[in-house]
Parts: structure tokens; C-alpha cells; sequence
């Protein structure tokens, strides 16, 4: 255990001498999360505005609860005047009238809404999908209490938009991913890319260390090939841990992040840098030199986490690429991290993604170990 | 009692048959040095006694430990100083110890202690703290065989420790090693430098291409070639007939006796004195024009000169 410990600290010491393994493993990702996300963090905050005019009625206050429902957009009740003067100076995406007797409307088969808008851009068109729902929801609300009493409809639309029943539902199955695990995610995976390419840079040392004696030298030593397997990849593992421990913090400080239950975190987080550490082991043990692994780690890297959905969701690609996806490791791992951030825990999904990087870990491992030369 | 046996030792890359039934052994206490040119063989026997990779077939023992089967027994009693320097450069001389005296199981006061005298035995005390890649070639050597004696092994192998360095620290070196083998210390030496062989070494194996051709003391390896001193005339390009003066050096002597090489003819004889001038006048009655005259004394480089018709460092 000494043996291994020793390696694995002289390791640490090594890496953490070295300034350009603590650019790409710590400054990079940092920047690459605090630039994008901040962007992120920002345009949650300049939702689009939508102003609101309301009338007297019940139903007129229900539907505007109803409205708000979409949380993609800034929903504020305002006069008819201004939201008018709002809508002309831009200030707001449109204006949403809501009328006075619905039933009136109905019966003459006007529409529901009067919208008022400036200009038909790619925020309205968003906009008028969601009215058109709520306008199909509400008249089929009508249609169902018209022989009940005046009070059944706004009763209903209450019910409608305060029907947590669904929502639970909803939740059981798997949560929908909203734009604060959107970002945490986007966190997650420039960690996982940067540690990629760190893990790869540190496995291929023993490349140089090969060549210059180091290695050999080990080997002839009482320390047994187990004991300096052990050393080295735990030093990776632990560099692995650190690099994602520190970037966890400073994204919680800098954006209030939150990684979901922990419980489930670092176990799945621990599998993830141990397929990482694979990954680098496995190209270590498939090239001869350094530069050669630079070279194909780089290639590797960058692809299968354009196609893992680190850069981007995987689910706006299309079906094809969603389906090779699932041959490259990020994809699991981040299918797994959406999971245990947003809260859902689906343990169906958990399980799957689970075992999948237990097989590309051994898989690496396999094929790293086999290259390792031991003589 | 042998420290060290090697039995028929063979390995085979591929089709090369790199070492070709090798055997030898050394006792205890002794020194004993490998001599051969770069490709005879020497590193990839030494780096299976070390237990680097094992042998095609043959035996190694060190004490009464197989090291083929007992690989991280028998190395507990080696100390091996690599061919390349094999250290770690960002690491400090003091840190570089204590790192590889930790993988020989040293560990607490005996590893500072074991660190302390060898930074004194190599030299180095002073600069212990600074980083190896600071060193000049010579004290990255001395740090190489510092690492491989902390734990005061009882079977010392260096694979030709004293490449590339300047003389006044080879020096420092063969006479740690001179030193260390007083001491009682078994020693194993490969190099392709025949003086530091001659120096540091009892008995001496001479290996070329694999095979092991011939191994004894110093005086019994000279007796191979006749005890005989070899006299070189070099000549001046212009008037140089290599057949003329092979027929007119066959009258004083036999083939065996002469060789014609680029510019040089050498004789080789017991006493040269006797027949410098019979040698001389035999080759400048060819009209060649003789530009110098050396008479040197039989040692390893004769030696295996004599017995594979090459130079050591051809």
C-alpha cells in the first residue's frame, strides 16, 4: 500500500507542478463555464415581455393565471393604453387582450384573444402557439361548464392551471429539464471535455516515462506491476476528482449552481472519471509516443463529445445521431448527470446509464492494460 | 558461493535471436564485467537478470532465488543503474532518493539515513535540494547509481553507467563503484570502454553478436592472443599497395601475424622490438611512405580484436 501511495503522490506533485495541465484542467473550463454560462444565466433573465390587459371578470383572471404557465416568457398586466405604447416602443413582444364576456365571444365565433403586435418575430410565433392552446383549452373549458353555474368556469381554469396531480405525475416519470439544469449540465460537461483532455495528457506520461528509464526502472524494482498499475491510475482518479471538485464549487459560487442529491453525485461522478481515466489509459496503451496521443486524443475527444451531447442537448440533433451517440461514453454520462440534476432520479435510467459506463470503463481498461508494456 | 548463476540464457525478438545461450556465473564479492560493442547483446542479458523480461529459455539464480520464477524476491537484492538516466528531472536529488528507496520498502529515519549516505557516497550533499534537470550530465549519473545502492543491495548491475559524461566525473564514479566493491558489494559492469573494464573488473566476459566468446581474468584473456604487443605503421595515402606489402610481409611472417587495414598495417608479436626494423623495411621496400609508428601493449581491445577481427567500437 506504501508503494502505491508513493507513486500515486509523486504523481500529484507532478501534475500540479505543471502550469499547463492547471490551465486545461481548472482555467479553461472555468472560463468556458462562467463565459457560456453566464449567457445563459443572463437571457433567463431577459425573459421576453408580454403585456397583459385584463377585464373584470373571474375568468379573465383565470385565464391570465392560465397564460403564465409558460414560464419562457415575462407575463405583466398593464392598461390597454399601455400596453399599446409598450408593444409600439418594443418593449413588449405583444399585447394580450382578454375579453369581457367570453361566452359573447364564442357564441359569434370571434377569436378568444385580441393580440396587439409590432412585428411578427420569432418570440411572437412562439408566443401565439402557447395562445392558441390556452384559447382551445378555455373553449373547451366552456363548452364542458355551460349548463353549470356562471362560477364553474374560472372554478375549472383554476383547477386547471393549479392541477398538481399531472405535474407529479410528470415528475415520477422524469422531469423535464428546465434552463437551470440546462446550465448545470453545460457545466458538467466542459468538465468532463477538459478533464478529457487532462487525463489523456497526464495517462500518456507514461509514454515519456517509458522512454526515459522511469518506467523501467519500476519495474525492476520490488514493486509488483499491480502496485504501480495502482498508483498511477488512482493518481489519475484523484486528479479527475479534484479538477471536478473545484469546478463544482466555483460554479456554485459564481451561479448558485446545484448538482442534485449528492448521494447520487459522487458515486456517478466517480464512475465517470474512472472511465475518463480508462480513456487515457487506453490511448496510452495504443500509441508510441506522446505526441501520438496528443494528436488521436484531441481527434477523439472533441468528436464523440460533439456527438455525447457535451457541447449541445442531445436532443436536438437528429434521430440517426442521437442513436450513434449512444456508441461514445459522454452520452451515458450525461443522460445520467441530467437525471441526478434535475431530480428526477428515474432509477430505470439511472440503472442504464450506470451500466453502460461500467462497460466502456472495462472496455477501456481491457484494451489500455492489454497496450501497457510492462517489460 | 556464486551471487549470481546464468544457464544457456537465450531471447528471441521475433526472428532476431538477440542473446544466444549465454552462461556465466559470479561469486560473491566479485566484479565482473560485461564487454561488447553497442548490439552484442549485453543490455538485453542484463535486462533479463534484472528480471526486466524474461528469458526465451535458460536459467537465472540469484543467491538460490530463480529469477524467472521469483521475480520480486530476487529483485529485493539487485540494485540496477540503468543506461538511460532514469530519474525523475522536475524532482530534486533529495526527493528522486527518497521516491525510489520507498519502492526498495526503506521508509521513516532508515530512508533519511540511507538518503544522507548516499548523497555523501555520490557526492552530491550540497546540491541535494536543487532539481535533477539543473545537474550536468555526470551528477544525473551519479544521482542514477545513488538511486539503485540506498538499499544497500548485495548484487549491484550497471549497464554502462558512464555514457556521455565528462572525464572528472567518470572518474567519481569508477571510483564509487571501486570503493563500493571493496566493501563487499557484488558488481556486475557492462560497457563498451575496455578501460573502465580493465579497472573495475576481476573477470571479464567478452560478448558479440549474442554469444558470450570468451570470459576469464584480465591475464587470462591476454594469454588468448599470445600475450603479443601490436606494432601499427600508419601510411601515407599516395603510395600505399595493400597487396604489395601482404607479399612482402609473408616472407618475415604468417597471415595470422599481419593485418592490413585502411591505412594501417599491423603486426603483432611477443617481443616487437625484435622485428620493428624487419617489419618497417619489409614494407617501405614497396615504396610506400610510413607517417607514424605505434607499439601497443596486449589489452582488451587486441584482445577482441583477436578474437571476432573487429574493433570494439567498430
Amino acid at each position: 500500500m506504501r508503494k502505491i501511495w508513493t507513486i500515486l503522490l509523486l504523481h500529484l506533485k507532478e501534475f500540479f507542478k505543471s502550469p499547463g495541465v492547471l490551465v486545461l484542467m481548472f482555467v479553461m473550463p472555468a472560463l468556458f463555464s462562467w463565459i457560456f454560462g453566464g449567457m445563459t444565466m443572463n437571457s433567463d433573465q431577459n425573459k421576453p415581455v408580454v403585456n397583459v390587459v385584463l377585464s373584470d371578470s373571474p375568468v379573465s383572471k383565470e385565464m391570465f393565471n392560465l397564460l403564465k404557465q409558460d414560464h419562457h416568457f415575462d407575463w405583466k398586466q398593464q392598461s390597454r393604453n399601455q400596453a399599446e405604447k409598450n408593444v409600439s416602443a418594443q418593449d413588449a413582444v405583444a399585447a394580450v387582450v382578454l375579453p369581457d364576456d367570453i361566452g359573447q365571444r364564442i357564441t359569434e365565433t370571434k377569436p378568444l384573444f385580441d393580440i396587439i403586435v409590432q412585428r411578427k418575430n420569432e418570440d411572437y410565433l412562439a408566443l401565439s402557439t402557447h395562445l392558441e392552446g390556452t384559447a382551445g383549452l378555455v373553449l373547451r373549458s366552456y363548452q364542458a361548464t355551460s349548463k353549470l353555474e356562471a362560477d364553474a368556469l374560472p372554478k375549472v381554469l383554476d383547477a386547471i392551471t393549479n392541477n398538481k396531480g399531472i405535474m407529479v405525475e410528470k415528475q415520477i416519470i422524469q422531469k423535464d429539464s428546465n434552463n437551470s439544469v440546462e446550465t448545470n449540465l453545460m457545466f458538467v460537461g466542459f468538465a468532463i471535455m477538459f478533464m478529457m483532455f487532462g487525463l489523456s495528457g497526464a495517462a500518456s506520461t507514461i509514454l515519456e516515462e517509458r522512454i526515459g528509464g522511469t518506467w523501467g526502472r519500476l519495474m525492476v524494482s520490488p514493486a509488483s506491476k499491480l502496485q504501480v498499475s495502482l498508483g498511477y491510475l488512482l493518481a489519475y482518479f484523484f486528479m479527475g476528482w479534484i479538477q471536478f471538485a473545484v469546478l463544482m464549487v466555483t460554479m456554485n459560487l459564481l451561479f448558485e449552481t446545484t448538482w442534485g442529491s449528492l448521494v447520487y453525485f459522487i458515486p456517478f461522478a466517480s464512475l465517470v472519471i474512472l472511465s475518463v481515466v480508462g480513456f487515457g489509459l487506453m490511448i496510452a496503451g495504443l500509441v508510441k509516443t506522446k505526441q501520438q496521443a496528443s494528436a488521436v486524443s484531441a481527434v477523439l475527444i472533441v468528436s464523440t463529445c460533439m456527438l455525447g451531447g457535451v457541447y449541445w442537448p442531445i436532443e436536438v440533433v437528429p434521430d440517426l445521431m442521437q442513436k450513434i451517440a449512444l456508441a461514445v461514453p459522454q452520452s451515458w454520462a450525461m443522460a445520467g448527470f441530467k437525471e441526478i440534476i434535475s431530480g428526477s432520479l428515474h432509477s430505470a435510467t439511472l440503472m442504464r446509464d450506470t451500466l453502460a459506463l461500467f462497460g466502456f470503463s472495462a472496455l477501456f481498461f481491457f484494451i489500455g492494460l492489454r497496450g501497457m508494456k510492462f517489460e | 558461493m556464486n551471487m549470481l548463476t546464468v544457464q544457456d540464457l537465450r531471447k528471441i525478438f521475433g526472428k532476431f535471436e538477440a542473446v544466444k545461450g549465454v552462461s556465466f556465473a559470479v561469486e560473491k564479492g566479485e566484479s565482473y564485467g560485461l564487454l561488447g560493442p553497442n548490439g552484442a547483446g549485453k543490455s538485453t542479458t542484463i535486462n533479463m537478470i534484472t528480471g526486466l523480461f524474461p528469458p526465451t529459455s535458460g536459467e537465472i539464480h540469484i543467491k538460490d532465488i530463480d529469477v524467472v520464477k521469483n521475480q520480486k524476491q530476487a529483485q529485493k537484492w539487485i540494485g540496477v543503474v540503468p543506461q538511460e538516466i532514469a530519474l525523475y528531472q522536475s524532482m530534486s536529488a533529495r526527493e528522486n532518493l527518497k521516491f525510489w528507496g520507498r519502492m526498495y520498502d526503506l521508509s521513516g529515519s532508515a530512508l533519511e539515513k540511507s538518503v544522507d549516505q548516499v548523497l555523501e557516497i555520490i557526492g552530491l550533499s550540497e546540491r541535494a535540494k536543487d532539481k535533477v534537470e539543473t545537474f550536468s550530465g555526470g551528477m544525473k549519473r551519479r544521482v542514477n547509481i545513488g538511486a539503485a545502492i540506498l538499499h544497500k543491495p548485495e548484487l549491484l548491475i550497471m549497464d554502462e553507467p558512464t555514457v556521455g559524461i565528462d572525464p572528472q566525473s567518470r572518474n567519481h564514479i569508477l571510483e564509487t563503484v571501486k570503493r563500493l566493491n571493496n566493501e563487499g558489494m557484488t558488481i556486475i559492469y557492462t560497457s563498451h570502454y575496455m578501460e573502465e573494464v580493465e579497472y573495475l573488473c576481476e573477470r571479464i566476459g567478452i560478448v558479440d553478436h549474442g554469444e558470450l566468446i570468451a570470459s576469464g581474468t584480465l591475464s587470462e584473456l591476454r594469454e588468448t592472443i599470445g600475450d603479443h604487443s601490436k606494432i601499427i605503421l600508419a601510411m601515407d595515402k599516395e603510395r600505399f599497395n595493400p597487396e604489395q606489402i601482404t607479399e612482402s610481409l609473408t616472407t618475415f611472417f604468417s597471415d595470422k601475424d599481419f593485418q592490413i587495414q585502411d591505412q594501417q598495417v599491423m603486426v603483432f608479436h611477443k617481443e616487437p622490438q625484435l622485428i620493428l626494423t624487419d617489419f618497417i623495411q619489409s614494407v617501405t621496400k614497396t615504396g610506400a611512405k610510413i607517417t607514424s609508428v605505434d607499439i601497443v601493449e596486449p589489452n582488451l581491445e587486441s584482445v577482441f580484436l583477436h578474437l571476432t577481427g573487429r574493433n570494439l567500437r567498430d
